[in-house]
């Protein structure tokens, strides 16, 4: 069986390459083994979201069981996303689970993720705290996404505010992706951030 | 026809009437052809091709596999509609009926389903034409009545022939615990 995902994969892998979204620079596939087991994904943040500007990219394992179970794929670029989470990058998303179909293929999916990032699903979280965030201060999120997206994505919009707050917590000596999570999952409050990172 | 083959010139279409052959069109064309009956799951040719009642082409294998898969979610892997085994219609293409040998790894794929045409639907058991057997519960002269019913099968009825496959074997197997069924039942009277 391992024969067909093979198969299938390659065939795919065409498919992509020659996709008008490669042609739009929104999404990109690359092998990074001959077996076409593993592979590495891209997408590029979707307009008018806080990832704008941003690529993200990340990891697809195929199972030897491709196309009949679903692709295994996570974020490698940290991401700010109430389905994805901040610390593993594993994605809650049903067609990567229960709702998988084998006529979905690499294509299907990596535009499957783009719209997860432009319409996030708070009630079926990954992360409960960006979710949360998410829902009770919105605007919060969004600068605190917009934010991830320059530091890891490479975005454009840098926030010099988020910036200031994190040198000032790794001038006590924090490590700085510490000191992100602690000021981002406390609405960039430097007390009560710096309170739980030293308790 | 000089103003049909321009016609079929103008819209791009593979024309084989046209008596100077387009050399650098028709490999790409043809691709596409064989594209339209890409099985949906493996992206090749389909083989042993089936189709859903809701119109989208598999391999046989291919779709059974899937079945397999996941025997509680049965739907259609393209529209997530939901599909049996036993609704899913062959296609037989002419030159295509090399028969290899149906009980591989896969059972065999569905027969395809035919209706004879005249409306002789009144005669009793025509449902049942399919699997074989015919099985009927009356009220009749108490013992008399469940035996002779129970035997039913091995009446001379229009059967489709033997076909040697799976389900025939099932028919004879279900026959024999019918039987077996009746004949303890009627024991059990007997003695009781």
């Amino acid at each position: 069986m391992a024969n067909i995902a093979a198969q299938r994969i390659k065939r795919e892998f065409k498919e992509v390459i020659k996709s008008e979204e490669v042609a739009k620079c929104a999404i990109r596939v690359e092998l990074l083994n001959d077996t076409f087991t593993e592979l590495k994904g891209e997408i590029a943040g979707p307009p008018d979201t806080p990832y704008e500007g941003g690529t993200f990219v990340l990891e697809i394992k195929v199972p030897e069981t491709y196309p009949f179970n679903p692709p295994k794929v996570r974020f490698v670029t940290k991401i700010w996303h109430p389905n994805i989470s901040s610390v593993t990058g594993a994605i809650c998303l049903d067609i990567l689970k229960d709702q998988w179909a084998a006529a979905m293929t690499l294509r299907t999916v990596l535009l499957s993720l783009q719209a997860l990032l432009s319409a996030a699903e708070p009630d079926d979280p990954q992360d409960a705290v960006v979710a949360k965030q998410y829902k009770e201060n919105n605007e919060m999120f969004q600068i605190t996404a917009r934010h991830w997206t320059n530091v890891y994505a490479g975005g454009p919009n840098i926030n010099k505010d988020c910036d200031d707050k994190i040198r000032r917590l790794a001038d006590m000596g924090i490590e700085e992706h510490q000191a992100r999570v602690a000021l981002s999952s406390y609405d960039w409050e430097l007390e009560r951030a710096t309170e739980q990172l030293f308790s | 026809m000089s103003g049909i083959t321009e016609n079929t010139k103008t819209s791009g279409e593979p024309s084989k009437e046209n008596p100077s052959p387009n050399s650098s069109d028709t490999p790409d064309d043809e691709k596409k052809d064989d594209r339209m009956f890409e099985c949906n799951i493996c992206l090749d040719t389909a083989k042993d091709a089936v189709v859903s009642m809701c119109g989208h082409l598999f391999c046989w294998p291919c779709l059974h596999q899937w079945l397999e898969t996941r025997p509680n979610r049965q739907v259609c892997p393209v529209c997530k509609a939901s599909i049996s085994k036993e609704k899913v219609v062959p296609l037989y293409g002419r030159g295509s009926t090399k028969q290899e040998d149906p009980r591989e790894k896969v059972p065999p794929r569905p027969a395809g389903q035919r209706t004879e045409p005249e409306p002789g639907s009144a005669f009793p058991g025509f449902g049942f034409a399919d699997n074989g057997f015919h099985m009927s519960f009356g009220i009749g002269a108490f013992p008399f009545g469940f035996f002779t019913s129970t035997f039913n099968f091995g009446e001379a009825r229009p059967t489709p022939a033997a076909r040697g496959t799976q389900q025939h074997m099932e028919e004879q197997f279900l026959s024999k615990i019918f039987l077996w069924m009746a004949i303890l039942f009627v024991a059990w009277l007997l003695l009781a």
